[in-house]
């Protein structure tokens, strides 16, 4: 860890022309919990941090709103999980903030960082000797021989597979979530399904954020397969652990069969993972226990499995399924 | 007698915050380090730059291997010295292993001492490592052709095994996989050194005070009466805390050259990769039975890992052929040398994974003759030691198994595997396994004082990790004297009174009570004497003052069944002195029995625990509040060991990979669902005054075998290595 300057603004204007003239080596800070963390593995060494915890018109969420739902960056985690509107009208959403870490760190941390959470991989957060290219560009990739039980089956190159480690973002692509930025040029709003880059051949490059861009909200258009969901996820322990595989799913049931459907995969892929291909499988069909499996295995069709994560392609389809299930139930509830 | 169920003495001070441990002391003046470890997993410094670090503002010290001229190593608990390993970081340039510190920096504040540790920068020669059981490089000896004495560390034998193996009617043979895993004590390892006229304070939390004050004055050259150690409370021991770490001298060193204390507390990540753990270990067990079902014949096979600097021996075999009354066993016991830190003892160190191979290997012969596992273990309890054949001091096995299976409802569980499904799918199955651990003893001293003012102090040999040892000694003088147990004050874990013998290996009440006893009883007999022909239903206070006294004092001295008195010498030392299982008349374990219900889910697989049932033959329970916390700790730990717990290995690197508590996966509160604690509560008639066995270890031996023995129930698998994820059972 090495000195840095701390600036906290009170505005986001301020926020944006603070890190306009920051520079290379500037980062925001929201609740700290992947930023300090990495700083302490000196894997990220900031020269200056630009605290936007003080912008409080970025803390509030609304659930109620006829179109859409809307959160703050800076709403804490915990507040939106214990938010009933949420948890009763799109439960994968609220389930996905219930299973994130641990009640402390849901405490701290803010939404809108927490899509920007970095990969577990233990070959990226352990420094030297590991050769990493997302932390030192160009220096190999140490998890690809090693213990990749942690490794990506979907979206990886051979430069990386790392994890996308969070669960929001993948409940969030499910429902065609969109993100808010302001930076100098002004605002935009990006499709949280566009938001993360897989790695290619820079997998330092983890968004298509602008190095000056700050996420300001996150909005979720209102579905009809909100209360048909639900976020599912399989963990080596039942709290304060990432997903082994995890599966957000929506479901909206008319005349006995699927009209719309929404799976999106965590824990198996290097960014919130959206699979066309079991929703495709879904739609039309009634919602047996076997069309289930089918939407299951259709989402690791793709799968290119290593050494010690192989058994992520079965375990990911039965939590899909498992998923399915969760989802008809709620959704055929009047 | 049945001792009272007093409140923890000092959960109070627990609850509130008010508990001190060694990274809360903040002298005037204190400095801090951090060290920096090798990158490489063997070979030698070529270069250290320390430039960066030594510039960055506020530090003011970088110490590396040429800084420490004159120092020498306090050598290895198990060789006769004082430390978890005889390699001292910073005695020189050799590299054994990847988080080998190689500097300690030392600066104003912990931030600056933390930015400047990872500026120092080492150029090395690599050697190629080996930090696996089956690698190409390890070294493999047998125990009993090595140097460790015999016939401690000899092969234990009874019978001839392998001819009766060949004869019998019905065998099983299974090699079983144990991974390395570490302790985690919550308290991260620390210690704050400070000199003052030439003398030496040291506050560390741990197991050992008396290892760390004469490790301390080997490593440099001092009279140990010049140092002085406390640890008044340790947050977790577990074993990793039960010697000199590497790291201590190097603190003192450092405060000695600066003039002022330091501080130094290992982050995770270096603990992990720079102190005790428990090794792998590779285990295969054959066991026969005669046609009538009679268990006849074990062999039990180990390779477990020690480092290349040093031997830290196997005693696996001396748990599993007392397991049972088996009359032909054979153990064999190999060291495999990795270029790792040297491994040691992590609760139930070889009797937990030594359990886990044998009590599955039994689970499966029950199976292969078609008989109920409890019943099994019934009709093959032992009626004397197999390996001595001396009488068991007391042996409550049937017991156990008997009310355990009342109180499980073993009646009810139906044999074949995958049989007791629900109708949802979800798999269930019920397993048992016996537990046992040695009844070692450890010489104590205690001294007993009681005032004109009406206070009473204790002091005796012995470390509060949280286990709950002041509380057992709180009752012990409180039933004796017939004081309310917060009257008494206590001294424990400090060099500065009487000897602080290695509190380990469940030993702590047997060793401490004992001798608390005896010296309550000598303060009565002396104020029964004081109190004379005076008047009678006086208080202590009250005979004192009208002898004149302002205090009495009396000491008592308890060692072992069978030890001389002359034992009290290497206590004095600082050196080992624990005797059992064996005794000159008999053999002194305590037992348990596991009953655990598994369920796993019909798709995804995941492998819940929703109760446990353990009933625990420790002798006489003297703290009944600790005494249950200690069996819910040791079945939790056991959970952890059977379905989470891993320390990730590598073998290209060496080290630990997930070296953190948010990828070393312990169980967390959602992962445990009822435990149930009984005990036989019956005292052991030969070992000891007070009747008391141990404890903290056998309530996790037995809890991961009975857990893989459930989930064959549940699956009709056979696993044979631990831990048991979703990816085995899917």
């Amino acid at each position: 860890m090495q000195s840095f300057t701390y600036i906290r603004p009170s505005t986001p204007a301020e926020a944006i022309a603070a890190m306009a003239g920051g520079g290379p080596g500037t980062r925001f800070l929201a609740g700290g919990t992947t930023l300090y963390d990495l700083m302490k593995l000196g894997v990220e060494g900031p020269l200056r941090v630009i605290d936007i915890t003080r912008l409080d018109a970025l803390a509030r969420f609304d659930t109620s709103g006829p179109h859409e739902l809307v959160f703050g960056a800076l709403a804490r985690m915990s507040d939106v999980a214990a938010d009933r509107r949420l948890k009763e009208d799109y439960p994968a959403l609220s389930e996905a903030m219930w299973k994130a870490a641990s009640q402390q760190l849901r405490n701290m941390a803010r939404v809108g960082g927490n899509l920007l959470q970095r990969t577990r991989c233990a070959y990226f957060r352990g420094g030297a000797p590991f050769a990493c290219n997302k932390r030192e560009p160009g220096s190999g990739c140490a998890a690809r021989d090693g213990m990749d039980r942690g490794n990506a089956l979907l979206g990886a190159s051979d430069a990386c597979a790392a994890v996308y480690p969070g669960d929001w973002a993948v409940a969030l692509v499910a429902f065609d979530a969109v993100v808010d930025t302001l930076s100098p040029r002004g605002e935009r709003s990006i499709p949280l399904a566009e938001l993360h880059r897989e790695p290619g051949s820079t997998p330092e490059v983890e968004t298509t954020l602008a190095p000056d861009e700050l996420i300001v909200r996150i909005r979720v258009p209102r579905s009809g397969a909100g209360r048909g969901s639900t976020y599912h996820k399989i963990r080596d322990r039942e709290s304060y652990a990432f997903a082994l595989t995890s599966a957000a799913v929506a479901v909206r049931l008319s005349a006995g069969v699927v009209a719309e459907a929404r799976v999106a995969l965590g824990g198996v892929a290097t960014r919130p993972w959206r699979s066309p291909e079991a929703e495709n499988v879904l739609l039309g069909q009634p919602l047996t226990e076997d069309v289930a499996q089918s939407a299951g295995q259709a989402a690791f069709a793709a799968a290119s499995p290593g050494v010690h994560n192989a058994f992520k392609v079965e375990l990911g389809a039965q939590t899909i399924t498992d998923a399915l299930m969760i989802a008809r139930q709620r959704a055929e509830q009047p | 007698m049945s001792h009272p169920d007093i409140p923890r003495v000092d959960a109070r001070e627990k609850v509130r915050g008010a508990t001190q441990y060694t990274a809360d002391h903040a002298l005037p003046g204190l400095a801090h380090g951090m060290l920096a470890v090798a990158t490489i997993g063997r070979g030698r410094i070529l270069s250290l730059d320390t430039d960066a670090a030594r510039r960055v503002p506020g530090v003011r010290m970088v110490l590396t291997h040429l800084d420490t001229v004159g120092l020498q190593s306090a050598g290895f608990l198990l060789g006769g010295g004082y430390g978890f390993q005889s390699l001292q970081p910073l005695l020189g340039a050799a590299i054994a292993y990847r988080g080998q510190p190689i500097a300690l920096v030392v600066a104003d504040t912990l931030e600056a001492a933390r930015e400047a540790a990872a500026l120092v920068r080492a150029t090395y020669e690599q050697d190629a490592i080996s930090v696996t059981l089956d690698a190409p490089g390890a070294e493999i000896l047998a125990q009993a052709d090595s140097p460790l004495p015999k016939p401690a560390f000899a092969d234990r034998v009874a019978g001839d095994a392998d001819g009766a193996l060949s004869a019998a009617a019905t065998r099983v043979d299974a090699t079983f996989q144990g991974p390395p895993q570490h302790q985690n004590p919550m308290e991260l390892l620390a210690t704050v050194a400070e000199w003052s006229r030439g003398e030496l304070t040291i506050r560390e939390s741990t197991q050992n005070a008396e290892a760390l004050r004469h490790g301390l004055a080997k490593v440099f050259g001092l009279a140990p009466d010049r140092i002085r150690v406390l640890s008044p409370t340790a947050g977790g021991g577990f074993g990793q805390r039960n010697s000199l770490q590497a790291h201590t001298a190097l603190v003192a060193l450092a405060a000695r050259e600066l003039g002022r204390p330091v501080k130094l507390v290992v982050p995770r990540a270096q603990i992990f990769n720079n102190a005790s753990f428990r090794p792998a270990s590779r285990h295969t067990v054959r066991l026969g039975a005669d046609a009538s079902g009679r268990m006849v014949a074990a062999v039990h096979e180990i390779d477990h890992q020690t480092s290349r600097h040093d031997l830290f021996p196997l005693s696996y075999a001396d748990l599993t052929a007392r397991l049972y009354g088996i009359a032909n066993f054979r153990g064999r016991e190999r060291l495999v040398r990795n270029d790792i830190q040297t491994p040691g003892f992590a609760r139930a160190p070889f009797e937990h994974i030594a359990a886990c191979a044998f009590e599955t290997a039994v689970d499966e012969l029950a199976y292969a003759l078609g008989r109920d596992p409890v019943a099994f273990r019934v009709a093959n309890d032992a009626a004397t030691d197999p390996l001595t054949g001396r009488p068991f001091s007391s042996r409550h096995v049937v017991a156990c198994l008997e009310r355990g299976a009342e109180r499980f409802g073993w009646e009810r569980r139906t044999q074949a595997p995958g049989s007791m499904r629900l109708a949802d799918g979800t798999l269930v199955g019920w397993g048992v396994a016996l537990g046992a651990y040695k009844a070692a003893t450890a010489p104590a001293i205690a001294m007993l004082r009681v005032t004109d003012a009406g206070e009473i102090f204790v002091s005796v040999g012995g470390h509060e990790m949280g286990q709950g040892i002041r509380t057992a000694i709180a009752s012990t003088v409180a039933v004796d004297l017939g004081v309310p147990a917060e009257a008494v004050n206590i001294l424990v874990g400090n060099t500065g009174s009487v000897p602080q013998h290695l509190t380990a290996g469940s030993w702590g009440a047997a060793t401490a009570l004992p001798a608390v006893h005896k010296a309550a009883l000598n303060m009565l007999r002396e104020l029964e004497r004081l109190a004379g022909n005076g008047p009678a239903n006086r208080t202590f206070q009250q005979i004192l003052r009208d002898a004149g006294r302002s205090h009495v004092d009396v000491e008592a001295r308890h060692h072992a069944p069978g030890q001389p008195d002359a034992i009290f010498d290497r206590v004095a030392q600082g050196l080992p002195a624990a005797a059992g299982p064996a005794y000159p008349d008999f053999v002194s374990m305590s037992f348990c029995a596991q009953f655990v219900e598994v369920r796993i889910e019909p798709r995804t697989r995941r492998i819940r625990v929703p109760r446990v049932v353990s009933v625990v033959d420790c002798g006489r329970v003297v703290s009944p509040r600790t005494a249950r916390s200690q069996v819910l700790g040791g079945v939790v730990w056991g959970i952890g060991a059977a379905l989470r717990e891993v320390s990730e290995v590598d073998p290209r690197y060496g080290g630990f990979v997930n070296a953190d508590l948010a990828e070393y996966v312990i169980p967390v509160n959602a992962d445990i669902g009822t435990i149930e604690a009984e005990f036989i509560d019956e005292p052991d008639p030969l070992i000891n005054s007070m009747g008391v066995k141990g404890l903290g270890e056998v309530v996790m031996v037995g809890v991961a075998p009975a857990i893989v023995n459930a989930i064959h129930h549940a699956t009709g698998r056979r696993l044979r290595h631990l831990p048991v994820r979703v990816e085995d059972v899917l």
